[in-house]
């Protein structure tokens, strides 16, 4: 179960690293220079709350994680090469900022929405890379 | 509230009318090629007014799979006449929106005669948003299946609902459609069939979402001037009352972003139009997924906010009933073959309210709205009525 995820690069690197426990992953944010808000993913090109120009605007990383807010289980594989089933939801990861997430439980009882989710780094099956998976905070926390 | 309709656009050049309908019926994918089904469905809309190919001024194809240029590709079949040939690209409401391109070409007396017209067939789905450049937590937060199905999970969930409400929207809207010879599905289906199909995502199973396929759907406009000159028979013309297009918002809360958008573009082609939504005999809508029907029927307002599902279980939305939503059997049961379904709509509406619904008639029926939106989200609505209404 203990894998060395730090020798190991994101999948996706424009939007999430590694965090300093590594286990769990740090999102990465633009704040916008006008409303100050935060812009997920770092490089969209406009502020998603107020459209200001966000090239130099700050990249900011924060613990990856958020609300659940509604979840289902996907029966068929909707993209090439996706497990099924699996579980998607919608996550509120910033404040005005909701996400899809793959989130990693056996089944639906694990969840409810309002529950704290973390972001973990999940090995993918190259052995070299990760992706991120969603978890309920105390289990992340065990 | 209804703003005075003299001041409505579409009242311009003596006004807009539908004079003429098409269609190629609605097929799973096959090999037929796209001018194969979208001659069937000009000619049929050309014998249907009454027209001929060389009275037609100016044309628009909305389409979303075949290619560039697939109009002049199609129509010099038909004679090379010189019209003017527009194609139009808008997702789900390519056909609704080269209909409104065509309402304002008739409107703004640019031309008197002028084809609205949807072909597709089943494409590979190229989409815009897999190529901004931004990467996503998840490989399938640009599918409208997986949207879908978490605001079905919050509909059912916030109304303490069952699943087989829901269910119940693809059970009307396949018996329609097995009374449409246009339709891409012919067969009615039970309750426990629907139920019983394989699930695709949540609690939505494959019988409650639409099919892929091909098709064409065409309608032929001309102004109140040229009706009169043509000399077409008014009583087989029907009128275009509003027509209004938006886009979305940012959400104010979390699964209300395409409501809203629902809400918003029905409710400013009502007011436009001069009635309430609970005068609309007729409404196609958007029902890519069974729960659209019963989140779209309270947001367009033919029922109260909450009573979606009880509408529908009352039989308020069937045929004969107070408002007949999706006659056609609507995107689930006659198809979605993208570029020409709001076409359809928009034909459907017309026979309907010509009376000519022949198996399916909705009885009475005087005003319909047409309703779509598309990726993105894009939201369009077109109001219609007998021409004396
Ligand atoms: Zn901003």
């Amino acid at each position: 179960m203990t894998q060395d995820l730090t020798s190991m690069k994101p999948q996706r690197p424009s939007l999430y690293r590694l965090a300093a426990d590594g286990r769990s992953l740090d999102f990465l944010f633009t704040q916008c220079p006008a409303c100050h808000a935060l812009s997920f993913p770092a490089n969209a090109p406009g502020c998603m709350h107020c459209g200001h120009p966000t090239a130099d605007a700050e990249q900011v990383a924060r613990p990856g994680g958020g609300t659940l807010l509604e979840y289902v289980t996907l029966h068929v594989p909707l993209v090439p090469g996706m497990p099924a089933p699996s579980i998607a939801g919608d996550i509120r990861i910033a404040e005005q900022v909701v996400e899809e997430g793959v989130i990693a439980v056996d089944d639906e009882s694990a969840l409810q929405p309002g529950m704290t989710l973390r972001a973990v780094a999940v090995p993918l099956a190259s052995g070299d890379s990760y992706g991120c998976a969603f978890v309920p905070a105390q289990e992340a926390a065990r | 509230m209804s703003s005075n309709t003299n001041s409505n656009w579409l009242d311009g050049n003596d006004g807009v009318y539908v004079a003429g309908i098409g269609l190629h019926p609605y097929q799973f994918p096959s090999d037929t090629p796209y001018t194969h089904l979208g001659l069937a469905a000009v000619r049929g809309a050309l014998a249907d007014a009454g027209l001929d190919w060389k009275q037609v001024q100016s044309a628009y194809v909305g389409t979303t799979s075949i290619g560039m240029a697939a109009g002049r590709v199609m129509f010099r079949h038909l004679g090379s006449t010189g019209l003017s040939v527009t194609q139009v690209e808008n997702a789900s409401a390519s056909g609704s929106f080269a209909f409104r391109q065509a309402c304002m070409e008739v409107a703004h007396g640019i031309s008197d005669v002028v084809l609205a017209m949807g072909v597709d067939k089943h494409g590979d789905g190229r989409r815009a948003a897999n190529k901004d450049g931004l990467e996503r937590l998840s490989d399938t937060a640009t599918i409208p299946a997986v949207k879908f199905a978490l605001m079905a999970r919050s509909y059912l969930r916030e109304r303490g609902a069952g699943m087989e409400s829901m269910a119940k929207v693809a059970v009307k809207n396949h018996a329609n459609a097995s009374r449409n010879p246009y339709a891409q599905f012919r067969k009615p289906r039970t309750l426990e069939q629907v139920l019983a199909s394989p699930k695709v995502a949540g609690d939505l199973t494959v019988q409650q979402c639409c099919p892929r396929g091909e098709g064409a759907a065409a309608t032929l406009l001309v102004s109140g001037r040229a009706l009169k000159r043509l000399g077409l028979d008014p009583k087989r013309c029907v009128r275009v009352r509003a027509s209004f297009a938006n886009s979305e918002r940012d959400e104010t809360t979390y699964g209300q972003g395409p409501i809203d958008l629902v809400r918003s573009s029905a409710q400013a082609a009502l007011e436009a139009a001069g009635i309430g939504a609970t005068q609309l005999d007729l409404l196609e809508l958007h029902d890519a997924f069974s729960v659209e029907e019963l989140l779209y029927s309270e947001a367009v307002g033919v029922c109260a906010p909450g009573e979606g599902a009880a509408y529908l279980e009352r039989g308020d939305s069937q045929i004969g009933g107070r408002c007949a939503i999706n006659a056609s059997g609507g995107l689930i049961g006659m198809g979605h073959p993208l570029g020409p379904t709001g076409i359809g709509q928009i034909a459907e509406i017309t026979r309907q309210i010509r009376g000519e619904a022949e198996g399916r008639q909705h009885p009475n029926a005087r005003w319909g709205m047409a309703h779509m939106i598309g990726l993105g989200s894009v939201a369009i609505a077109h109001v219609l009525s007998a021409a004396q209404a």
